[in-house]
């Protein structure tokens, strides 16, 4: 049986220091800023009834909502891949490869993100893009074959932009993914290795068959994390002009100037995505955990 | 300010890595002209940034303005389809550098050191810059010496000429930079800024819009600044085409018609709010 939790004199305190808080920050908007507040104008930035067909539509804020989450899954996934081999190198293997997923992860670690999406945006985005000459294809793609790129990423047009971000991103988060699955790694025992050493297995079927499995456990919980800080670190790719969450409330506040309405409802729909992000995969962790008890 | 350090760095990098390129092989760049590549790809690549009324978003999320129209107009007589890429103006030069757009048509005041990195077409439009300022911090004023002083805030917005111009005709004063212009405005309406500077009409419409807490000093700009196309070094053909273009579209009338349009009339108001 669990015990009701009992509120202390510290709960009060904190309470009363929150709601202090609040009055505050409201007092700040209100009285110290001069701005007049025009809530009726963002409904339509949100969701639109389109002129032409009579049809709701999703408005600027939402598309760059959407943006930010195929940027967020898109660069995870490219994260995945680089992070999961890298991890691998650094769990073992020669001198040499460990020495490069170390140089990696060291490098990337110790650059901030936004000069990492600078470089890659403008030298080593167009430098892929024009060697595998992606922009020519991408515009000379069938309708049909745009109309899935634009569900997929983003439209045809900002294709090559957004694939500059999303490997800018996946090499970044990459490298504390790498650090994740070297982690999930060692902390299976010792014994396990050696266990399969003893039954004459190679290295790779030790770590397919034994290790990784095992490893998921430690590493799941963390790439979680990992996800949402994406989509959080995901706002940096608005220097370089991705129709982004926050580039497109930029847009709209440059147009606008309604500064404060546009932030808080930027802020809001970052908050409900990670947040309802972490209770979703916190449910997943429980079940998984309740299903492995017996 | 650590923003710009890195912006910077990048540009003298982008610059001296295509200045490497153009060394090794000039032919390239005389065989085929953006001319030539823009007509087979059929798109013109247009690099621009949100600045009132030169270029916004509707409701739509469509742009409109000015520029958009040049623009548009500009392809259409080139028999191709436009494509925007919206771009931070503080890295806009940089990106058309390294080939992500064809040309800029975003407001761009020709000068002297932009023109030492990019090709400047013949002006197709002249702005000033003018002055907005908070009545309740920096009220009464009347001239623009008014404003130099040691104790005065200026916001204007990075990598503009209104932040030169600042940085040259009130030297005393502080310069603050902004991203956009909205939040310039939103500083002096904060009142942490005495005043801003910035492309007319914005100051003009933002006094009209907060008569309460803004006002104009002096009603004319005071400074006069041609604007023109930014393209890429080397192409001489395509700035010939874009200058003739302008000539064309100038004589016919039309960049006037345009101009009155966007700048003295508020008919399109209604698109964005």
């Amino acid at each position: 049986m669990e015990s009701k939790p009992r509120l202390t004199i510290l709960d009060f305190v904190l309470s009363a220091v929150i709601l202090l808080l609040a009055v505050f920050i409201f007092y700040r908007i209100k009285i110290g800023l001069n701005y007049r507040w025009r809530w009726d104008f963002i409904c339509q930035y949100i969701i639109r009834i389109d002129d032409a067909t009579g049809k709701a539509v999703p408005g600027l804020i939402i598309r760059g909502f959407l943006i930010t989450i195929k940027l967020g899954i898109w660069s995870t996934i490219t994260a995945l891949i680089i992070g999961i081999f890298m991890g691998i190198i650094r769990s073992g293997g020669g001198l040499a490869s460990r020495l490069a997923g170390l140089f990696y992860i060291q490098l990337i670690r110790n650059i901030p993100p936004i000069v990492l999406v600078f470089i890659f945006y403008y030298f080593l985005g167009s430098f892929i893009i024009e060697l595998t000459g992606l922009d020519r294809i991408v515009y000379n793609s069938p309708d049909s074959v745009k109309n899935i790129l634009s569900f997929l990423f983003t439209n045809p047009a900002r294709f090559p932009v957004f694939i500059s971000a999303v490997i800018a991103m996946g090499v970044y988060e990459g490298a504390y993914i790498t650090e994740i699955v070297r982690a999930g790694i060692s902390s299976v025992g010792k014994g396990q290795w050696e266990a399969g050493k003893a039954l004459g297995m190679k290295r790779t079927a030790i770590l397919k068959y034994i290790v990784l499995p095992q490893a998921i456990r430690y590493i799941l919980p963390p790439l979680a994390g990992q996800f949402i800080s994406t989509i959080k670190d995901s706002a940096i790719v608005s220097v370089i002009s991705v129709q982004e969450l926050t580039f497109q409330g930029l847009e709209i506040m440059a147009s606008t100037y309604l500064t404060f309405e546009i932030w808080i409802v930027i802020t809001l729909l970052y908050f409900i995505l990670t947040f309802s992000c972490s209770i979703v995969f916190e449910k997943i962790f429980i079940y998984t955990r309740r299903s492995r008890s017996f | 300010m650590k923003k710009i350090s890195i912006l910077m760095a990048i540009a003298v990098l982008a610059v001296l890595l295509f200045s490497c390129g153009n060394n090794e092989k000039p032919a390239s760049g005389m065989n085929s002209s953006l001319i030539d590549e823009i007509q087979k790809r059929g798109v013109l690549k247009v690099g621009m940034s949100t600045f009132m009324p030169w270029a916004m978003q509707d409701k739509t999320g469509e742009l409109i303005g000015f520029e958009i129209d040049v623009a548009k107009r500009l392809a259409e007589d080139m028999k191709v389809k436009v494509e925007f890429v919206p771009t931070k103006w503080s890295g806009i030069i940089p990106a058309l550098l390294t080939g992500k757009f064809d040309v800029i048509i975003g407001g761009m005041g020709i000068r002297a050191e932009r023109n030492l990195k990019v090709n400047f077409s013949i002006p197709y439009d002249y702005t000033g810059m003018s002055i907005v300022a908070n009545k309740s911090i920096a009220g009464g004023l009347k001239t623009l010496a008014d404003f130099n002083r040691k104790d005065f805030v200026i916001a204007a917005r990075i990598g503009t000429t209104a932040a030169d111009a600042v940085k040259k005709l009130l030297p005393l004063a502080e310069l603050k930079l902004f991203d956009d212009e909205s939040q310039a405005v939103q500083e002096l309406l904060n009142r942490n800024a005495h005043a801003v500077v910035a492309s007319s009409p914005l100051p003009a419409y933002q006094a009209l819009k907060n008569p309460d807490s803004l006002y104009m000093p002096f009603e004319e700009n005071f400074t006069r600044e041609p604007i023109g196309f930014a393209l890429r070094k080397g192409d001489v053909d395509t700035l010939n085409f874009f200058n003739s273009w302008i000539t064309v579209v100038e004589s016919e009338g039309w960049l006037k018609e345009r101009k009155y349009y966007w700048f003295n009339t508020r008919e399109w108001a209604s698109q964005i709010e």
